[in-house]
């Protein structure tokens, strides 16, 4: 079977909307990382006029999953996922993301210090994300991972989803954590009412979209950590 | 297809270029409502049976799986671009 993607582009007019402009100025902003999802990526040309205007730089890349420039996916959750070199990463003042909904902006908070500044170019909308809108699923990050380093009996969770299977990453974890024993779930989309049918699994490793292991965390009654994070216990750790 | 460039003559011109006889489009939430009209387009331009995926779009990197005991010659999938996988995210 052969596969077509068409990426839908936006046709209306993208551009910053007047609160955005404003906050823009009040801050002082000098160095703004320009993010979009897929659907505004070509059509920036506005923004960057109006942001130039404002004698604003754009740092910016192309993540290496992605198609194009300043595209952002929701796996691009880690800190090193933009694909930006750590002194550029450094000089970025504030994200700017376009695109509207949450999930996108979300990955940069997830993986960026820095505030995130969203303008939703269809509803005309500016609202800007910080650490703590993500402050409560970050304690139960670190509360699962501490149970994680606790338990014996583990569920690995994968994916047959091509795009996003790691069954061999996981097996990693076996080497990393040779006293624990690691149990391997195959599901497509997980099926998170199942997971209680498994009682024996003390915490759960998620080898799929890493979004799950932390937008979904409520699903997970015995707690679930990302596969990313055990294989690099020390960093996460901090 | 009013907010988004749907891209539909690139669809059908891939249809006819593969000569698929049938075809299923997997649409992100935000076109669902509009697979009715997408259906009725394709099947009148190309005469292709026209399969609509229900379940999931979360990306690019969520291509239904089991398509071909269906006998599906083509998935189109809207709203993404092509996804470049690393192994260990």
């Amino acid at each position: 079977m052969k596969v077509l993607f068409l990426d839908a582009p936006y046709t209306g007019t993208v551009e910053l909307c007047q609160d955005t402009l404003e906050y823009l100025k009040d801050k002082k902003i000098k160095n703004l990382g320009l993010y979009a999802s897929v659907q505004f990526c070509n059509n920036l040309a506005n923004v960057k006029m109006q942001l130039k205007e404002l004698d604003i730089n754009i740092i910016s890349s192309q993540p290496k999953r992605t198609g194009v420039q300043h595209q952002l996916l929701g796996c691009d959750n880690y800190h090193d996922s933009l694909n930006l070199d750590a002194e550029w990463l450094a000089q970025i003042d504030a994200f700017l993301y376009i695109g509207d909904g949450k999930f996108h902006p979300l990955a940069l908070a997830y993986g960026q210090e820095k505030e995130i500044i969203c303008n939703d170019p269809i509803g005309k909308q500016f609202s800007v994300m910080t650490k703590k809108d993500i402050e409560q699923i970050k304690k139960k990050q670190k509360g699962a991972f501490l149970k994680f380093l606790s338990s014996k009996n583990v569920g690995v969770i994968v994916t047959i989803k091509p795009g996003q299977e790691q069954f061999k990453t996981g097996l990693l974890l076996e080497k990393k954590y040779p006293d624990k024993k690691f149990y391997y779930f195959v599901d497509n989309t997980i099926s998170f009412d199942q997971l209680e049918n498994f009682p024996f699994i003390e915490v759960w490793v998620n080898t799929a979209c890493p979004r799950i292991g932390l937008d979904d965390q409520e699903q997970f009654r015995s707690g679930v950590i990302n596969l990313k994070d055990a294989l690099n216990r020390d960093e996460f750790l901090g | 297809m009013t907010l988004y460039n749907s891209k539909f003559e690139k669809a059908i011109e891939r249809i006819k270029q593969e000569q698929a006889k049938t075809v299923c489009i997997q649409l992100p939430d935000g076109m669902k409502p509009q697979a009715k009209e997408i259906e009725e387009a394709i099947t009148k331009e190309t005469g292709a049976r026209v399969l609509i995926w229900l379940g999931s779009n979360f990306g690019a990197c969520d291509v239904p799986l089991g398509l071909d005991r269906l006998g599906v010659d083509l998935l189109i999938s809207w709203g993404h671009n092509k996804f470049h996988k690393l192994e260990g995210w």
